[in-house]
């Protein structure tokens, strides 16, 4: 059988840990199943958006915003006040300023809103320009990861999407700390019966979805780590592990 | 005609404002000049193409550098101003024609960012 099943099961638990950038509009437009919300089958929790604020009200716990990204009507924001501390956390931002909010979704009587835990002033507008591309970016490679579930999952480094759950640096799902693309090309040359070890060709011959690149980015970085080591010339490698 | 905050405001340069006549949409440029009335000023994109804004009171005070425009597109392809909005750069300076390239993309994967 193939371990599909329980890794993508995996990656869509692991993909909700993550902080998704979004546009009011998509959250406005994801559904809800249970607990879970889904942006075209692209599961989100965790989210940042980032808006001008319309609106601000303050209330005795909490302060509620009207943020406005102009995808859609202004997004309410709230963001629960820390009662015990005197003043500091409890600022009020100004409406006519320009946030980066970073926040649970919500839905309540089929509104939808957003819990923040931090609400940013944006001191470099360009920040806004970013925000723009990494939403386009993060959505494309989550719907592009969803459609190849079927084969091992794929680095998330260039999602834009920033970790939550504090595994410290977008990296690639591992499995012995390698991604997928190295481990297959590890095994091949570990099961490689012959002396002088796995050539780069025969490499490519049996990896037919990789390209010469990727092998060789693969085997640069195997040989780095020790997992294993040149044999008659550069195009040869034998497994550091003996069979 | 409403309130045109409470609606999707689709990110556009000068080249889009043909498509977009009637639309409510939102204008990011620089303030190239300023009538003496105060209801009309001239903004470029980051291509440099000029868009003219109208208004429907004077302004009320200076503007310069870069500014977001809320508003519709009429007929004559300006852009009549129902709010606008001052961005900083007190840090640092805004880099328009990265903000135009960005609204390449988000025009080419409307599936990705869409409004409304």
């Amino acid at each position: 059988g193939s371990p599909a099943g329980t890794q993508a099961e995996k990656k869509q638990r692991i993909r909700s840990q993550n902080i998704v950038p979004c546009t009011v509009s998509q959250l406005l437009a994801a559904e809800q199943v249970d607990e879970t919300f889904r942006i075209c089958d692209v599961e989100i929790s965790q989210v940042t958006i980032m808006g001008i604020i319309r609106h601000a009200e303050k209330a005795p716990t909490n302060i509620l915003y009207k943020v406005d990204d102009m995808t859609a009507a202004p997004m309410d924001v709230r963001q629960w006040v820390d009662t015990d501390e005197a003043g500091g956390e409890n600022v009020v931002v100004p409406p006519g300023t320009y946030v980066k909010v970073a926040g649970h979704l919500r839905s309540f009587q089929n509104k939808k809103s957003l819990v923040a835990f931090k609400i940013m002033p944006l001191e470099n507008m360009n920040e806004f320009t970013t925000h723009i591309l990494e939403i386009v970016n993060a959505h494309m490679i989550l719907r592009k990861n969803l459609m190849s579930a079927s084969r091992v999952p794929q680095s998330f480094s260039s999602a834009g999407i920033s970790d939550a759950g504090g595994y410290g640096g977008g990296g690639s799902l591992p499995v012995n700390g390698l991604t997928a693309h190295q481990s297959q090309v590890l095994n091949l040359i570990k099961n490689c019966p012959v002396p002088e070890g796995m050539s780069l060709q025969e490499l490519k011959l049996q990896l037919h979805n990789m390209t010469m690149l990727t092998i060789k980015q693969a085997v640069e970085f195997l040989s780095s780590e020790g997992h294993i080591y040149s044999t008659v010339d550069d195009d040869h490698y034998k497994s550091t592990d003996a069979e | 005609m409403g309130d045109v905050h409470e609606v999707p405001r689709r990110r556009i340069a000068t080249a889009h404002l043909a498509q977009y006549i009637g639309q409510p949409v939102c204008f990011v440029g620089r303030v190239e000049k300023i009538h003496p009335t105060g209801k009309l000023f001239v903004l470029s994109d980051g291509e440099g193409k000029h868009t003219t804004v109208e208004l429907s009171e004077p302004l009320d005070e200076e503007i310069s550098g870069v500014l977001e425009v809320v508003g519709r597109v009429t007929n004559q392809a300006t852009i009549m101003c129902m709010s606008y909005v001052q961005f900083r750069e007190d840090k640092s300076p805004f880099d328009l024609e990265l903000y135009n390239e960005a609204l390449k993309i988000i025009h080419e994967f409307p599936e990705y960012f869409p409004f409304g």
